[in-house]
């Protein structure tokens, strides 16, 4: 199910937030929301994906079971290694599955020219997401950073928990862990959660899905004009963006409305001053996840230069890979991987001395070539684009690319200023004022309203736009 | 609670914003909600012209196949209170507020709402590929071909949708021996109704011109009396949902038209009946350029006593053409009008004998040439 759906909206939501307050909390205990939390997830994950709903439920247990053998090992380090290497295999393996398979067999025969026919697995919703989350608890349990779950249906409460079920943010167990258990519920909490939920909603509908629309035109047209490829360049930069922010603020907002607290995953990454300030903006869970369980365990940056390379590529190369069954993706995690090479070993020191605005173009560049990457359906294709942004383009200007950058230009201009704290800073600012903040007593719910009910005239007006990060 | 934040349990450091914020949310997301439980969605979308959709049947094998899910979205959408309402909210935001040039493809120009569309040129080589075959299953007829420009065209400035220049690109070498009657210059942006993509039947002169100059016709000039239909919303308006002045429709009489016959074939029978040539009441229905040879038919023949010579046209053709071919009694004996979305050409000659020596004319708009897969020829 779409957070961005009438369905959702209008008919899933109303009825859990409903039911979840009126489930009661004797003496403090959640157990009767955490129920049903999770009924509610697994009817939002069995609506658009009624068959895997088992395979989700069955890697929640496999996770839970090997989690109690590595507590049942503690103390024998060998036991509870062997444990932890099974929930490795049971999830890392089911990844592996249904998401790579093909891709292998494609590669396999490729290189030695075999016919093996592809098995065309339909990927499950979320599947990277909840994999890394179990796999998280599994860790988090071995390093004895938290403590085992005994309760099953606890264990799949988190694992499952629809707000960031299937795009994230991998929310760590040993983040939520007392909030499981206890949480409270405040009015300010939840109109805090709601305001971000209907931020984050509008940010897919009115910016992604629109800039959307941009970038398939791009794609549809034989105009082969520098323009016309700068133009998807940015439009895709801000589309990804504001579709994957917009779903991490409904996660966020939503997990809060229901007692959580979601830790970020984005902070304005089109500001950052290097590629490495860049990743620790973009998607911080998944690359605090890869730090924490593979480039640390690695040896970091605590080991010799080469293999600090190595540790850095290995990194970059599950980055790239997590994000698809293709060697575009491969491609898009080394040439990030080839950038922060180059900041930490070469020109790092130099970025630090550049006046913010030209490193901050130098991000920008850098970001908007790898978007050409990830969203390519092949290498060749991404090369195009990227030639005609620099070189190769036939024309500067083409009469489509004219007219689309007409049509777009305020989208695109409200999309780029919103991408910067310029929006927050302001508002803040204003709130802290005695009369901003009666005005904005006022002009907030007015302005939630009025972007609900334009979101919902989008909604019923408009056509399937799914979360790019739905596909991971 | 008060207004810095305070109190306790629930309302703890809830402040008068918060508790605004909080009632904004629930009210709209139950305030939905409840209604779209208490009111009762339309079968039909007016403004649309088409079926809304219906909440779908709740088995164990749509659930499985994630069918019912689908269909419940569908349902959700369309079954909205305030739909039409709320469409015209995004509308005013896609125009007004974000300040685009069209709405997915539609636009409101110079010559009134339209939807743009780029050429489809594997389906314009499909379409051309059928046309060439039953041309040469016809090989003692006069053969021509004409596109009905887009009206986008005409728009005021360039839209990213039909070119003529590609039109006849995409169908270069396609249809030789086939005469191209051109009708782009024929035409401008006042010969279409503003909120509808079909043309004006009064202002077809142009039209009828470049096909009696292709055809060797010397151009009849009849004394046409212009008679008023009324005034409806076109396709374009409903897609739109934008507020638009209404069309009027009008249509052509005269002592041709008036003096000719038609008739329809019966799709469930298979004989030919007599029809009207302008069916005043089908202008209230669904489509109101229904009013020109009743709508959707298969085959129409028109006989013209009147007629300036005794030939005889064929027209493959589209819905535009129902307007065009009662001006056409003016010089055709017999037009017969073949529509190949309703008429298989396998069954073609069961229905009609084709005269040696006659024109056909495969007269199409590039909504037909951009989906040729509608048209039944095998």
């Amino acid at each position: 199910m779409l957070f961005s759906s009438i369905t959702f909206l209008y008919y899933f939501l109303p009825v859990v937030t409903a039911l979840y307050f009126i489930a009661p909390m004797p003496r403090g205990s959640t157990a009767a929301r955490n129920a049903v939390l999770l009924l509610a997830s697994v009817t939002f994950y069995a609506w658009g994906e009624p068959v895997y709903v088992l395979l989700m439920l069955g890697q929640a247990l496999s996770g839970w079971i090997f989690g109690l053998l590595i507590d049942r090992a503690r103390g024998n380090r060998r036991l509870a290694r062997a444990a932890l290497l099974g929930s490795i295999i049971a999830g890392i393996g089911g990844l592996m599955f249904f998401k790579y398979t093909d891709f292998l067999i494609g590669n396999v025969n490729s290189l030695f020219g075999l016919s093996v026919g592809a098995l065309k697995i339909a990927l499950p919703i979320g599947i990277s997401f909840y994999t890394f989350q179990i796999l998280s608890y599994d860790f988090d349990l071995y390093l004895g950073k938290t403590s085992v779950q005994r309760n099953f249906f606890t264990l799949a409460t988190y694992v499952t928990l629809f707000p960031q079920l299937i795009a994230g943010p991998i929310v760590r167990y040993v983040d939520v862990e007392r909030e499981l258990r206890s949480r409270s519920h405040t009015l300010a909490d939840f109109a805090s959660g709601a305001r971000r939920f209907i931020v984050g909603l509008g940010k897919k509908v009115l910016i992604a899905n629109v800039l959307g629309e941009l970038v398939a035109v791009y794609k549809s047209s034989d105009e082969n004009s520098a323009l016309f490829a700068w133009l998807y360049a940015a439009a895709y930069s801000l589309h990804i963006y504001f579709d994957f922010s917009g779903y991490s603020d409904m996660a966020i907002g939503m997990g809060r409305m229901f007692g959580f607290k979601f830790l970020e995953n984005f902070n304005y990454p089109y500001i950052a001053d290097s590629i490495t300030d860049f990743w620790r903006r973009w998607h911080i869970s998944l690359s605090s996840w890869f730090r924490d369980y593979v480039y640390i365990p690695l040896g970091g940056n605590r080991v010799k230069p080469a293999r600090h390379m190595f540790n850095i590529l290995v990194v970059w190369f599950l980055t790239g890979f997590w994000h698809g069954a293709g060697w575009n993706f491969i491609v898009w995690g080394m040439f990030f991987a080839f950038w922060l090479l180059v900041e930490k070993f070469a020109l790092g020191k130099l970025l630090k001395k550049l006046p913010r605005p030209v490193s901050r173009v130098y991000v920008l560049l850098c970001v908007a070539v790898s978007w050409a990457f990830f969203d390519a359906p092949d290498i060749p294709s991404a090369a195009r684009t990227v030639t005609s942004m620099f070189a190769g383009a036939d024309s500067l200007a083409g009469r489509e690319s004219l007219y689309y950058l007409r049509s777009y230009a305020a989208p695109l201009i409200a999309a780029a200023i919103g991408a910067t704290p310029l929006p927050a800073t302001l508002i803040g600012k204003l709130g802290r004022a005695r009369a901003g903040a009666a005005v904005l007593t006022v002009a907030e719910p007015l302005f939630l309203a009025a972007l609900l009910v334009l979101v919902t005239a989008y909604l019923v007006d408009g056509s399937f736009n799914p979360f790019i990060y739905f596909r991971f | 609670m008060n207004k810095n934040g305070g109190g306790s349990g629930f309302f703890k450091g809830a402040s008068a914003r918060h508790l605004a914020v909080f009632i904004t949310f629930i009210a709209l997301i139950g305030g939905f909600f409840i209604l779209n439980r208490l009111v009762k969605p339309p079968d039909v979308s007016a403004s649309e012209r088409r079926e809304l959709a219906k909440l779908p049947e709740f088995t164990a094998s749509a659930l499985a196949s994630a069918e019912f899910m689908s269909g419940f979205e569908n349902f959700a959408a369309d079954s909205f209170v305030f739909r039409d309402g709320l469409r015209a909210v995004r509308a005013a935001a896609v125009f007004d507020l974000f300040m685009q040039t069209d709405k997915s493809g539609l636009y409101f120009g110079a010559s009134g709402a339209g939807k743009f569309e780029k050429i489809d040129e594997d389906s314009y080589r499909g379409a051309a590929g059928k046309i060439r075959a039953l041309a040469e299953s016809l090989p003692d007829l006069n053969k021509y071909f004409a596109i009905i420009p887009d009206k986008s065209i005409y728009a005021g400035g360039y839209l990213p949708g039909f070119d003529p220049s590609e039109a006849r690109a995409a169908l270069a070498g396609q249809l030789d021996g086939i005469e191209y009657v051109d009708m782009t210059g024929a035409l401008d942006g006042g010969d279409f109704y503003r909120t509808d993509l079909h043309w004006d039947q009064t202002r077809l002169a142009g039209v009828c011109s470049a096909l009696y100059d292709a055809m060797d016709i010397s151009a009849p000039a009849p004394d046409d009396v212009i008679v008023t239909a009324g005034e409806f919303y076109g396709v374009y308006a409903g897609q739109l949902a934008l507020p638009m002045a209404a069309d009027t429709m009008r249509y052509v009489s005269n002592a041709y038209i008036d003096g000719a016959a038609v008739s329809y074939l019966n799709a469930r029978t298979g004989a030919m009946a007599p029809g009207p040539m302008y069916d005043a009441a089908l202008f209230s229905g669904r489509d109101p350029y229904d009013l020109f040879l009743s709508g959707a038919q298969p085959l129409i023949v028109i006989d013209s006593p009147n007629s300036r010579t005794d030939r005889e046209l064929y027209m493959f053709r589209d819905s535009f053409s129902s307007s065009l071919a009662p001006l056409l009694t003016a010089a055709y004996r017999r037009v017969t009008l073949i529509d190949l979305r309703y008429l298989d050409s396998r069954v073609l000659s069961a229905y009609v004998d084709f005269k040696p020596g006659s024109d056909v004319l495969f007269i199409y708009s590039t909504q037909i040439l951009n989906n040729e897969s509608i048209l039944l020829v095998k």
